[in-house]
């Protein structure tokens, strides 16, 4: 009777399962099944398809650059400066990932908008942020940010304390501890979070489309060129792109959980 | 000049109260060791010397010079944990390499005037060793390239300690580094400890729970109850004679009878101490002392209250005067069983009583007696075990037992207890 009632168990689950993985699977597969590979790959030669893809990955890796440069300061904040407002802070830096992206790039838009006095000081000095690469590369980043800072600071979270504090009295400085023992630590983490942000920033689309202007080869980026391309009703052209796109994206995943579960074993290790 | 001076060292946490007051001094070369319970600020005390904790009040003083301000990576102060806390991204020879190299890079950056000063500081103190002659020292050649994952407890252990030598240290600092490691590499790694301070002429200052650590390694020991030092001195005497009673029980001194001195007599080197035995103050002085023993004895005496009186002998003592309060401890390896198949000698007059075994447990190569004497009063008595099989004692068995008079250490009564 009781070895019935698991076997009950296992089935259920892993029915669920097969139902939950072959939907999204034939969903997002779907849409290869109203092209063919002729008409793909005669896609592939068109050269806007290509400037809108590499348009995307320039300003992506901008983005991840700076997430690169802003981020590990601020996790090392996050994770090792623990005080009241980290709290607050942490709640902040994680915003813009509940926050519709829509409302980020509205945001962005308006305050960065001529008749704003924060973008107008901006305007004056020579900083455009609307309708151009810089205003995508902005928001973007306000988008992307919250995975790579939180990734960084889980893995900053599970350094040992005591080896910090003993590195102290070896001599080493908060730089030499900065540089020397907490990011080669965390090297997975930062990796699983530049994957992880790049590839938020690569498929963002919604913040992007408010500030972007819609310029080809200047602001349209891979996934506003598939949303042009739908309302023109090439859907071939869109086909392909998306098709790129969701190829960047499990790649860019497959990065980020191989390095994740490598934090993940080396955490569950001896730490010593 | 001390090495290492501490001044009135005040440390509170939130509300909470942990160091109230703490001085110390340690001299070059030294072993020292500070002991007390779990939870007393021992370890606040190690990382108020390092840096890594700011006090709220006193002085930090290495070599006569203050070192308040001076940020922890400046300070030439390593700590060596109670587990090894190797960088797991280094492996052995970068581990024991770190802040030698970190110190180079210092070096460098810095004008020539002050590399001249810092020759003169490494000149006049210890000898440079290179970090192949400490790994030899140490016993873990051969380990360089190893990583942190793939060896053992003990290894790691000692790299960590040559990772701490590396760095020409004023003092290490070391808390509880053995209390992860297992009875074998514990005894070797405190005889590394022995050989590095002898060797090496290093400075150490230890801290534990264990007294074991404290007798077996240090050449000065330092009590820290309460938020201050309590006691100091040679680890023996602090032992043999506790200055205070706190400090006996936190050494875990036996047999401790509270008694009033009743007479003195300096020409015969002789002191008098009426002990008053009565159930219910023994009973909460050994409730105290953690041993329950009279508690179940009493019980079953229960509503007999027993109040007799037994007379104490011992060595007269200049600091005692007569009607004075007062505690005496002897130590369980002190208290002579009796043979009866011998007369008396002079030395066992002294202090005799008669009673029976009541318990006796086999520790490690010794015998541990308590003996209940006639008028309710416990003795635990430690023996060899052969002594024990050679007398042929056993449970229940009547004995005599004797305390010499110069055994008994007298400790003076504050009023607090």
């Amino acid at each position: 009777m009781h070895l019935k009632k698991n076997r009950i168990f296992d089935i259920i689950v892993y029915i669920i399962s097969f139902l939950f993985f072959t939907t999204l699977i034939i969903l997002l597969s779907g849409i290869f099944f109203q092209t063919s590979a002729h008409l793909f790959f005669k896609e592939l030669e068109n050269h806007s398809l290509w400037n809108s893809v590499l348009l995307s990955f320039k300003l992506s890796f901008i983005v991840i650059s700076i997430n690169l440069i802003i981020g590990i300061p601020v996790a090392y904040i996050l994770s090792f400066k623990k005080s009241k407002i980290s709290f607050l802070l942490d709640i902040i830096s994680t915003l813009p990932l509940t926050t519709s992206p829509l409302v980020i790039g509205f945001a962005v838009l308006i305050t960065m908008g001529s008749l704003n006095p924060i973008g107008k000081f901006f305007i004056d000095n020579g900083l455009k942020f609307v309708f151009t690469p810089q205003g995508i590369v902005l928001v973007q980043l306000i988008i992307s940010f919250p995975f790579f800072v939180n990734i960084v600071k889980t893995s900053f979270d599970s350094i040992n304390r005591k080896m910090i504090d003993l590195s102290k009295t070896l001599g080493a400085s908060s730089f030499d501890i900065l540089f020397k023992i907490i990011i080669p630590l965390s090297y997975n983490g930062i990796i699983a979070g530049l994957a992880m942000s790049w590839s938020r920033s690569i498929g963002e689309y919604a913040a992007t489309q408010m500030v972007s202007g819609v310029i080809p080869n200047l602001t349209e980026t891979a996934p506003i060129e598939v949303f042009v391309k739908t309302s023109y009703g090439n859907y071939p052209a869109a086909i392909a792109i998306a098709g790129i796109l969701m190829i960047i994206s499990f790649f860019s995943l497959g990065i980020f959980k191989y390095f994740n579960y490598k934090t993940g074993i080396k955490n569950s290790g001896s730490n010593r | 000049m001390k090495l290492l001076e501490i001044k009135n060292i005040h440390k509170s946490f939130y509300d909470k109260k942990v160091l109230d007051g703490v001085n110390l001094e340690i001299e070059k070369g030294e072993i020292s060791s500070i002991f007390g319970f779990s939870g007393e600020g021992k370890s606040t005390v190690l990382k108020i010397i390092c840096g890594i904790l700011k006090q709220d009040e006193g002085d930090v003083f290495i070599n006569g010079k203050n070192i308040n301000n001076m940020e922890s990576y400046k300070r030439r102060t390593p700590l060596v944990m109670d587990e090894p806390l190797l960088f797991s991204n280094m492996n052995v020879i970068e581990n024991i390499e770190f802040g030698l190299k970190l110190n180079k890079s210092h070096k460098e950056k810095k004008n020539n005037k002050e590399i001249e000063a810092r020759g003169e500081i490494e000149r006049s103190g210890n000898k440079f060793y290179s970090p192949k002659e400490i790994m030899e020292l140490l016993g873990i050649t051969g380990l360089e390239k190893r990583y942190p994952s793939e060896i053992s407890m003990g290894q790691a252990q000692r790299i960590s300690l040559a990772r701490a030598l590396m760095v020409n240290p004023d003092i290490i600092l070391m808390d509880e580094p053995f209390s992860n490691l297992d009875i074998i590499s514990k005894v070797k790694v405190r005889k590394l400890i022995k050989d590095i301070n002898k060797e090496l002429n290093v400075s150490i200052l230890l801290v534990t729970h264990d007294i074991e650590d404290v007798m077996n390694l240090s050449d000065k020991m330092f009590i820290l109850n309460e938020g201050k030092i309590q006691d100091s001195g040679y680890p023996k005497d602090v032992l043999k004679k506790p200055s205070s009673i706190d400090t006996a029980f936190l050494i875990g001194t036996e047999n401790i009878l509270e008694g009033i001195v009743s007479e003195i007599r300096q020409n015969d080197n002789l002191m008098k101490i009426r002990v008053k035995i009565q159930n219910e103050s023994k009973k909460e002085l050994y409730d105290y002392n953690k041993m329950n023993l009279y508690e179940k004895k009493s019980r079953n005496n229960n509503g007999n209250e027993i109040n007799s009186e037994i007379v104490m002998e011992a060595d007269f003592n200049i600091n005692f005067e007569t009607g004075e309060r007062v505690y005496m401890a002897v130590r369980p390896e002190d208290i002579m069983i009796l043979r009866e198949d011998r007369g008396m000698s002079a030395g066992v007059k002294e202090n005799r009583f008669s009673g029976k075994i009541i318990s006796s447990i086999f520790t490690s190569r010794m015998m541990e007696i308590i003996v209940e004497t006639e008028k309710y009063l416990n003795f635990k008595i430690l023996i060899p075990f052969h002594a024990y099989e050679v007398m042929n004692l056993f449970e229940s068995k009547a004995v005599n037992i004797s305390l010499k008079k110069s055994s008994i250490h007298l400790i003076k009564k504050k009023n607090k207890l």
